[in-house]
């Protein structure tokens, strides 16, 4: 275990939400546009070199350390309620690694991406920009469950924002508060037991709650409810089953956001509470194997439904919700390490993924990917950066993705989940055949119409050749070190078996046209009848909501119209009656009212007799 | 016995003069019965052993007042170019509510019992002043600040319009 | 004479005096009115303070004819103030206090 410096990790916190007050305070440099997304990746930048040297300086110590440096908060009678502080373990240093530089890297593509937006717009964008990160940070960096959760909140707002940032578009803002409701359904969870796990423990700090439950001296009623109850926080945020519809429709934000939003922020939040909370959920044993049980049918129903989507950007956000799944499933089965793990290395390839698809995007001018077609003739660099982090996300060796995924399915494979195993497997297969659907649509074949094509900006290819850089690097590294991964030996192969199966399979299907994808199609269809349907969880979801709310608000609205209103009619006309009537006695006179005065002494004069 | 006559002849002649106030038509003839009521008032002020207060009641009030509203009538009368005849409105109700109220306040009156009259002090007036610088020193500096502000705010509303 | 008497006279002159307050049409006649109501007020204190042996009586008396003087002296630059811009101290005319 190593811990960091905690005045760097305060210097992390601070230099984004500086950025953010600066941008959100003044004025003129966020109306001007290009300035405030200066000083915003200028601060990101900083806290992306400050994070790096936190975690170069890391120190080894001793697992009995608290890594946590805290200040009372909610002063209360005998000792503060809470604490704020930061926690600078080595999972937390490596999370601030990766989410300043995704985030500095999706802000320099934003610098491009977005240039043709009017300067005010740019300027909010990027006061969301840098609070966002901040928020993240503090939710990484959080020492305690109450912390944690005012970020959590922070930074759900900060998705709602920036999904909503073209929010004249009805779809966008749709979309934002799909996001944030859905999001927000967990979280009433996710509060609610945290408020039970401190009236039972009188804590909110991670330290001491850690040390009982490692020391069993952890005694709290209903344990498994409340674990229960924080996971639903998790399931709203990374997008479990079923919570997992908000994140295909965030789609309607900008790319860049997008790919902040699936590779560093926001949806890994939920997958870091549960690994950093691992210490009590490992208490409860029944939650662990619903966690693994929804991440793995989480995992297979989003690669199903990726399978059939036209979307670009929709296919990577099913394959999103299928990787949370993996995650959640890591976490489940006892292995929060390679969880966290494929968190990492998911984060890098994700963002790559997003970043190279806003290529080609920009490129086709089109979302569909059968509108597409050879592009890796035209712009060589791009389709290598986005077939190294398909590769990466298959699972192929010697990319990060094969690592981490073949430590998740090693560690659901030790804890004996055999069904959760098989359907993660059969995930690791669809996912290959998806993603290379994509890249054999999009950069092979044959491009459809012809268009003038624009070179891509310098700044969004850079960012795009930097992460491929990355993820090479990433997996050498993962390489070379032949990190041994608890589980058989025919593991890796199984695993790169399928992964190839899958490949071999759309390259048969959409590549070499062996296979009518429409034949393919009927051999499945059932399935393919509900994946294209989003498995009607969409249409169930609209109809509880008609059902339910509109149902309760028109019961209201007949109270309100015909009990409420008709009280104040009937009170408002006698009111007006009244005064009709009481208007008659002001003349005006002062004479007039000398009568009043003086039969109000003579009432006053009668009452004090009879007193 | 010079009391109890002096006491029925300010009485008669207050209550008198006041009935004349109220329901004589011409003003003027009004301010100079209200003249004859302050004077009688001031009578009454003297059986109840207050010479001084009778001195100022008839300087201020009979000398005072009198003049300024005569100089009022005089002025209206002027602008307006005929003498100003005064009517009265719903006589009927103002008498029947003034007798309620009087009956009201008689009921208050008869339930209290007799005080006696104690013995006259020597030196009253200079009781008074001694008071008036003592105790009461800072009301009477407020109201001398009142008249003046009275006296402007009269001039204020008052002055020609130019 | 009893304290009663002087009382009970004070009354009359008070009531007197509201009902011409009530009655009058002219505003001058309705300050008169009011002459009188103070009038009786100062009867009533002045009664008090022999009676109760206590000067605090004739030093509010002192003070009510003084503010009395001040209150005509405004009262009746306002009647000719209405005077001159309404051409009438009529009181059944001046209803400038409706709403």
């Amino acid at each position: 275990m190593r811990i960091g410096s905690p005045e760097l990790a305060l210097l992390v916190l601070a230099l984004p939400f500086a950025s953010f007050l600066a941008i959100g305070l003044i004025r003129p440099l966020r109306r001007r546009g290009r300035p405030a997304a200066a000083v915003s990746i200028l601060a990101m930048a900083g806290a992306f070199l400050t994070a790096g040297a936190m975690s170069w300086q890391g120190i080894p110590v001793a697992r009995g350390l608290n890594p946590a440096v805290l200040w009372s908060w909610l002063p209360a009678d005998g000792g503060p309620m809470a604490s704020v502080g930061v926690w600078v373990d080595g999972m937390a240093m490596q999370m601030c690694v990766l989410v300043t530089l995704v985030s500095l890297l999706v802000q320099v593509y934003s610098w491009s991406y977005l240039a043709d937006e009017p300067p005010p717009s740019l300027g909010r964008y990027y006061a969301y920009q840098s609070l966002f990160a901040f928020s993240m940070l503090g939710l990484v960096l959080s020492p305690g469950f109450l912390q944690m959760f005012v970020f959590w909140e922070l930074v759900g707002l900060c998705s709602y924002l920036l999904i909503g940032y073209w929010y004249d578009r009805p779809s966008a803002a749709q979309a934002a508060v799909k996001a944030f409701w859905i999001t927000k359904l967990g979280d009433l969870g996710f509060v609610a037991g945290i408020v039970m796990l401190w009236s039972g423990t009188g804590t909110f700090d991670f330290w001491p709650l850690f040390q009982a439950a490692e020391g069993g001296a952890l005694h709290v009623d209903g344990l498994t409810t409340i674990m229960f109850l924080i996971y639903l926080g998790a399931v709203g945020k990374s997008a479990q089953f079923p919570l997992h519809v908000w994140l295909p429709d965030a789609m309607e934000g900008p790319t860049p956001v997008s790919a902040l939003i699936h590779a560093a922020t926001m949806v890994t939040a939920g997958v870091y509470m549960v690994a950093r909370a691992y210490p009590l959920f490992a208490l409860v044993p029944s939650v662990l194997t619903l966690i693994a049980w929804v991440g793995a049918f989480t995992a297979l129903l989003a690669a199903t439904m990726a399978c059939v989507e036209r979307d670009i950007k929709r296919v990577l956000a099913y394959s999103t919700v299928s990787q949370l799944g993996y995650m959640m499933a890591a976490n489940g089965a006892g292995a929060p390490e390679a969880a966290f793990q494929h968190l990492t290395t998911h984060g890098v390839f994700k963002a790559l993924l997003f970043l190279g698809a806003g290529i080609v995007i920009h490129h086709f001018h089109t979302n569909d990917v059968f509108r597409m077609g050879g592009l890796f003739g035209q712009r060589p660099w791009v389709g290598g950066s986005f077939l190294v982090a398909t590769l990466a996300l298959a699972g192929v060796w010697p990319l990060p993705g094969f690592f981490s995924k073949e430590a998740v399915l090693a560690g659901v494979l030790h804890a004996h989940l055999s069904v959760p195993f098989l359907m993660l497997l059969a995930t690791s297969f669809l996912t290959a055949f998806y993603m290379f659907r994509v890249v054999f649509l999009a950069f092979f074949g044959h491009a459809p119409v012809h268009h003038e094509h624009p070179e891509p900006p310098v700044a969004m290819d850079a960012v795009c050749r930097a992460l491929a850089v990355l993820t090479l690097a990433l997996g050498l590294r993962a390489a070379v070190a032949s990190h041994h991964v608890e589980g058989p030996a025919w593991l890796p192969w199984i695993s790169l078996t399928w992964a190839f199966a899958g490949i071999a399979l759309a390259w048969a299907t959409y590549q070499a046209g062996r296979l009518d994808p429409a034949r393919l199609a009927a051999a499945f269809a059932p399935i393919d009848f509900l994946a294209r349907r989003r498995y009607f969880l969409d249409d169930i979801y609209g109809g509880t909501y008609r059902l339910l709310l509109l149902g309760l608000s028109r019961v209201v609205g007949w109270v309100d119209r015909y009990v409420v209103d008709g009280v104040l009619n009937a009170l408002s006309a006698g009111a007006l009656r009244a005064g009709d009537a009481l208007r008659r006695i002001q003349t005006g006179q002062p004479q007039d009212y000398v009568y009043g005065v003086a039969l109000g002494v003579l009432l006053l004069l009668v009452w004090a007799q009879l007193g | 016995m010079t009391e109890t006559l002096g006491f029925w002849v300010a009485a008669v002649v207050l209550v008198a003069a006041s009935l004349a106030v109220v329901l004589t038509p011409n003003l003027f003839h009004a301010v100079l019965w209200l003249a004859a009521a302050l004077v009688a008032t001031g009578g009454v002020f003297l059986l109840l052993d207050s010479p001084f207060l009778f001195g100022v009641q008839l300087l201020l009030y009979a000398g005072g007042v009198v003049t300024i509203v005569v100089f009022a009538i005089m002025l209206t009368e002027r602008l307006v170019g005929e003498s100003i005849r005064q009517t009265s409105r719903f006589v009927f109700n103002g008498a029947v509510l003034a007798a309620a109220v009087f009956v009201g306040i008689l009921g208050f009156l008869l339930q209290a019992g007799a005080v006696t009259r104690p013995a006259a002090v020597g030196d009253q007036l200079g009781d008074l002043g001694r008071a008036l610088v003592g105790p009461f020193a800072a009301p009477l500096q407020l109201l001398g600040v009142l008249l003046v502000i009275a006296l402007l705010g009269a001039l204020y509303f008052a002055r020609a319009e130019d | 004479m009893p304290l009663h008497a002087y009382l009970v006279l004070a009354a009359l002159v008070f009531v007197i005096g509201l009902f011409g307050v009530l009655t009058r049409r002219n505003a001058v006649g309705i300050l008169l009115g009011i002459e009188l109501m103070l009038n009786a007020v100062n009867i009533n204190l002045v009664a008090f303070s022999r009676f109760r042996a206590d000067l605090a009586g004739l030093i509010f008396t002192l003070f009510t004819i003084a503010i009395t003087v001040a209150e005509v002296a405004v009262g009746l630059a306002i009647v000719i103030v209405i005077f001159r811009v309404r051409r009438t101290i009529e009181a059944d005319h001046l209803d400038l206090l409706r709403g």
